[in-house]
């Protein structure tokens, strides 16, 4: 079977001649530019979907170009091409410079490796293992497996997909820092039906590895059976009560909780501009005693990790509240620069077409010492958030929202039933103070966020243990 | 400042998909269909008076699509590339034709043959009309309408304490779709758009609002000023919000959504309407065709030819011949959207709404789309609900297309005795949207156009309400 991608290995040799990117790096920057680089991207990416018993939907994208920047103070010119021949890359140059007054230009640059840092991934293409056959066998064996263990099973989708990336990050300076970046996903839904109701469950994983990892052992078949479970607990929930109560949340991907209500207001653009409702208050107490979150870009093999972010800055762990007091943002460099402080490896951009912003990568709370059980039990009448769908933040009055995809009502410390998809609603520099309980359970996500921003799209991860939150507006639909 | 980076006319590109279309017979594909883009645009933000950045976008790229023959049906694959040059074009349709081999053939599929596309005389006739070369602004002349939208939106009051910025951008693109049917067509759209940001309030009691406007020419959009003022009037009447009173806690009660957070309902109707969503049995709308699901006051049209209309098109992703689709008549339920595949297997016809993009399949779009509006104003319409809440933000994604379940994160501003009484934020509401369609009460005569979609101000009762 032929294996169409035309990036097999890692490629640490630039794709453009050096010469070139040099002159188009002397002649972008001026001497007083406080920053800028080129970002150099080729990139493959695969997909296969399933539905209705057939792999119907198979395609594969390959995308290259470069990324030009000039920073001076506050302003950033940005411009990309997707052309490698010299009159469009000199181009992207000089529309970069148009930030900057008139001037000198810096001292010709010589490119060369800079000595990098140990990678978090395997620099290979993580489908190379796994064929197109293969992984098509793979989606319907999954169908197969769905349909034959529950009768109500109506729709099955199966998804796969896989990129692979060589990103060129040349500084100023003339260091010329390589990564080749892995990543794949795999997701199934289901829609069950019964008596003429329809539900529908989802499950998905996946990281900076290959594909085999997915594709052979059982991680695959656990997905199929995870999305049914949640699609048929979901046709017997009741309706969600309306109002203010105390919530637990489960492990792992309710860490969305922390992305939405802290990390973006922990960012560095807003906090420079004093437009996040945490501005100014780096020092004082955002959380309970007991509360540690940190972001860590360096967990290897994780959908939000990063060996270096998108400026070429090594990754960190970076305590963001320590014991409950703010103690760090998420930098990039100009940022940094700007707020007197150090880059944190937070810099990102979605591909070369696309400006740095300040971004998280594996978001997450430390583990207490409270059992899970003895959290659950803490419940007069709550809510038990075990599962999420997605979450949106307005970072200046600090609103969050984030919906639940598995809940349930308890009542006397007893889990009574399964409610519906329910909006869960509060305030970010409230929230952490009205956490009382902290699980020693922590877990991370099973490798599915992407976290928008400013329109661009970057995995990221999450984590949390179990926690309760004594107080959290609930949109059910029974008040 | 040497700011003279303005775009230009861009040469054409239909070459690059009949290219494209050769390789790809070349490579052994019966049938196929091909595109080309090439987008140039820039953009600027200014905040705080200052340039704080530029940007500028020099993108192209194929796409293909090409089906082979097996012994068991036409089976066929998509792929995409940015490099354009005769190498990575034939590449393109050397990777295409190999996963299209392991790919499962669908006695169903549709390649281009017999479709009902427009002909050249109408083809020409379209792009006299509706082509768009110029968006009439070069980087500076953006850099002053975003300096003075900034400024104006800054100074507007006391109350507004920050900005988030002003953004001008204004760009060309060019798309070429050619089908081995023997269709070729290219179009050429030029766009404006300027949008401000500002932070009313401090500390914890900020509130931040925005306003924004995009045109095919910088000489058909709100004026700076307009802008501005919107966008900090919006900021300032969010301050101080006050918590729910505990009569709106129980019970159900109406809301008005206002055009601008209307288009959302619009949004989830049409993705309810989507064919492929029907055929999945994944829409809460799969089995409502032909019944009411709105009150009969409530008509929904798509007019792919709107004088006001951003998202005119004579054909779609596959180069079906767009015509006017009354989608909900009277409240009731006229038609799904479907490109050709999806009318084959739901044995209705072709509406074309064959949305291509560069990268994946072909999936379900739509052109201008537009909510009849009523006879009441705004404030009569808050006359007339007497209690409730005007909602003016949505957050999050609670809404279940499957179900129709509808839990969202809201503000806006609370009505009381038929007057608006104060802002309300952090607020909860929720429903079913099959329910929802069916408790509009009120449509508004405030029609707006956001794009390609036109929304006037619905109330809906029945609502659940919680906060804080």
């Amino acid at each position: 079977m032929p294996n169409t991608p035309d990036t097999t290995t890692a490629n640490s040799e630039l794709p453009i001649a050096i010469e070139t990117l040099q002159s188009v790096l002397s002649n972008m920057l001026p001497a007083h530019a406080d920053d800028g680089d080129l970002y150099i991207e080729h990139g493959v990416s695969e997909s296969l979907a399933l539905e209705e018993g057939r792999v119907k939907h198979v395609s594969a994208s390959t995308h290259q170009g470069m990324g030009a920047r000039v920073i001076k103070g506050e302003s950033a010119g940005h411009a990309f091409t997707d052309r490698f021949d010299s009159a469009a890359l000199m181009q992207a140059g000089k529309s970069a410079r148009a930030i900057a007054e008139s001037g000198q230009n810096i001292a010709p640059v010589s490119i060369h490796q800079a000595k990098s840092s140990p990678s978090l991934y395997q620099a290979i293409n993580p489908s190379d293992a796994v064929d197109f056959l293969q992984r098509k066998l793979l989606l319907e064996e999954l169908d197969a497996l769905a349909r034959s263990l529950d009768p109500r099973v109506v729709q099955v989708f199966a998804n796969v997909s896989s990129s692979f990336s060589d990103i060129h990050i040349i500084r100023m300076d003339g260091r010329h820092i390589h990564d080749a970046r892995p990543l794949v996903r795999m997701n199934i839904s289901v829609v069950v039906e019964q008596n003429d109701k329809r539900e529908t469950g989802s499950a998905g994983g996946g990281g900076r590895f290959a594909l085999s990892r997915l594709t052979e052992g059982e991680q695959a078949k656990q997905l199929v059976h995870e999305a049914i479970r949640l699609a048929l607990l979901n046709l017997d929930a009741h309706d969600t009560p309306a109002g203010n109560m105390p919530v637990v949340l489960g492990p792992g991907w309710p860490g969305i909780l922390l992305h939405e209500a802290i990390g973006h207001g922990l960012e560095g653009d807003f906090n420079r501009k004093g437009t996040s409702v945490f501005s100014d208050k780096m020092g004082q107490r955002v959380a309970a005693k007991g509360i540690t979150v940190v972001d860590d870009g360096t967990i290897p093999e994780r959908r939000g990790s990063l060996t270096v972010d998108d400026e070429g800055t090594d990754t960190n762990r970076t305590v963001l509240i320590e014991d409950g007091i703010l103690t760090g943002y998420l930098l990039d460099k100009q940022n940094a620069r700007l707020m007197g402080m150090e880059a944190t490896g937070n810099g990102r951009r979605e591909s070369y077409a696309h400006p740095v912003l300040p971004r998280m990568t594996n978001t997450f709370m430390l583990a207490g010492s409270d059992t899970p059980d003895d959290i659950i039990a803490s419940l007069d009448k709550g809510i038990y958030a075990v599962n999420f769908g997605g979450g949106q933040v307005d970072i200046t009055s600090g609103k969050f929202v984030f919906t639940t995809s598995e809940a349930y009502y308890v009542e006397n410390g007893k889990i009574q039933y399964p409610v519906k998809g329910a909006t869960l609603i509060g305030s970010g520099h409230e929230v952490l103070q009205k956490v009382s309980m902290i699980g020693n359970d922590l877990e991370l996500d099973p490798g599915v966020g992407t976290c928008g921003k400013g329109g661009q799209s970057v995995p990221v991860g999450v984590g949390l243990p179990t926690i309760r939150i004594d107080e959290l507006t609930v949109g059910g639909t029974e008040s | 400042m040497s700011l003279k980076t303005g775009s230009t006319s861009q040469p054409s590109i239909s070459h690059q998909s009949i290219q494209l279309l050769e390789a790809a017979k070349k490579c052994g594909a019966i049938h196929a269909d091909a595109l080309a883009v090439c987008d140039t645009g820039d953009s600027i933000s200014i905040r705080n008076g200052m340039v704080e950045s530029v940007e500028r976008e020099d993108a192209q790229g194929l796409g293909l699509r090409a089906f082979i023959e097996t012994p068991k049906g036409l089976a066929f694959a998509t792929a995409s590339t940015s490099d354009v040059s005769e190498s990575g074009l034939n590449k393109l349709a050397e990777q295409v034709i190999a996963m299209a081999r392991i790919s499962e053939p669908d006695p169903d599929a549709m390649p281009p043959v017999g479709a009902n596309h427009p002909s050249s005389a109408e083809l020409q006739a379209w792009q006299t009309k509706h082509d768009h070369h110029d968006s009439g602004w070069d980087l500076s002349q953006a850099k002053a309408a975003a300096m003075q939208c900034e400024e104006i939106a800054r100074n507007y009051s006391d109350q507004i304490s920050n900005s988030e910025g002003a953004d001008a951008s204004f760009g060309n693109s060019r798309v070429a779709y050619a089908s081995s049917d023997g269709f070729a067509s290219e179009y050429a759209k030029a766009s404006a758009s300027l949008s401000v940001s500002v932070i009313a309030g401090t500390g914890e009691g900020m509130q931040r609002d925005y306003a924004w406007h995009s045109a095919f020419n910088a000489a058909d959009l709100r004026s700076p000023q307009i802008i501005a003022e919107e966008a900090a009037q919006r900021a300032t009447d969010r301050l101080n919000p006050s918590s729910l009173p505990d009569s709106m806690k129980h019970g159900e009660h109406s809301v008005i959504f206002e055009p601008r957070i209307a288009t959302s309902l619009l949004g989830h109707l049409i993705g309810a309407i989507n064919g492929r969503s029907v055929l999945q049995q994944r829409s809460f709308l799969s089995d409502s065709l032909n019944r009411s699901i709105f009150p009969d006051f409530v008509s929904i049209e798509e007019n792919p030819n709107h004088p006001d209309g951003l998202g005119n098109r004579l054909f779609d992703g596959e180069g079906t011949r767009c015509s006017l689709n009354q989608i909900i008549e009277a409240g009731r339920l006229n038609t799904f959207l479907a490109d050709r595949y999806v009318a084959k297997r739901l044995g209705q016809p072709e509406t074309g709404s064959a949305s291509r993009g560069l990268t994946g399949d072909i999936g379900i779009g739509s052109s201008n789309i537009l909510w009849q509006p009523g006879t009441r104003t705004q404030a009569e319409m808050i006359s007339d609900i007497g209690n409730g809440v005007l909602i003016t933000e949505l957050i999050g994604f609670g809404v279940n297309g499957v179900t129709g379940d509808y839990s969202r994160g809201a503000g806006g501003f609370l009505i009381e005795n038929g007057k608006i009484s104060h802002p309300v934020q952090g607020i909860t509401i929720a429903g079913n949207l099959k329910d929802m369609f069916a408790n509009i009460e009120l449509i508004g005569s405030d029609l707006t156009w956001f794009g390609s979609r036109a929304v006037p101000s619905i109330a809906v009762s029945g609502m659940t309400i919680a906060g804080e």
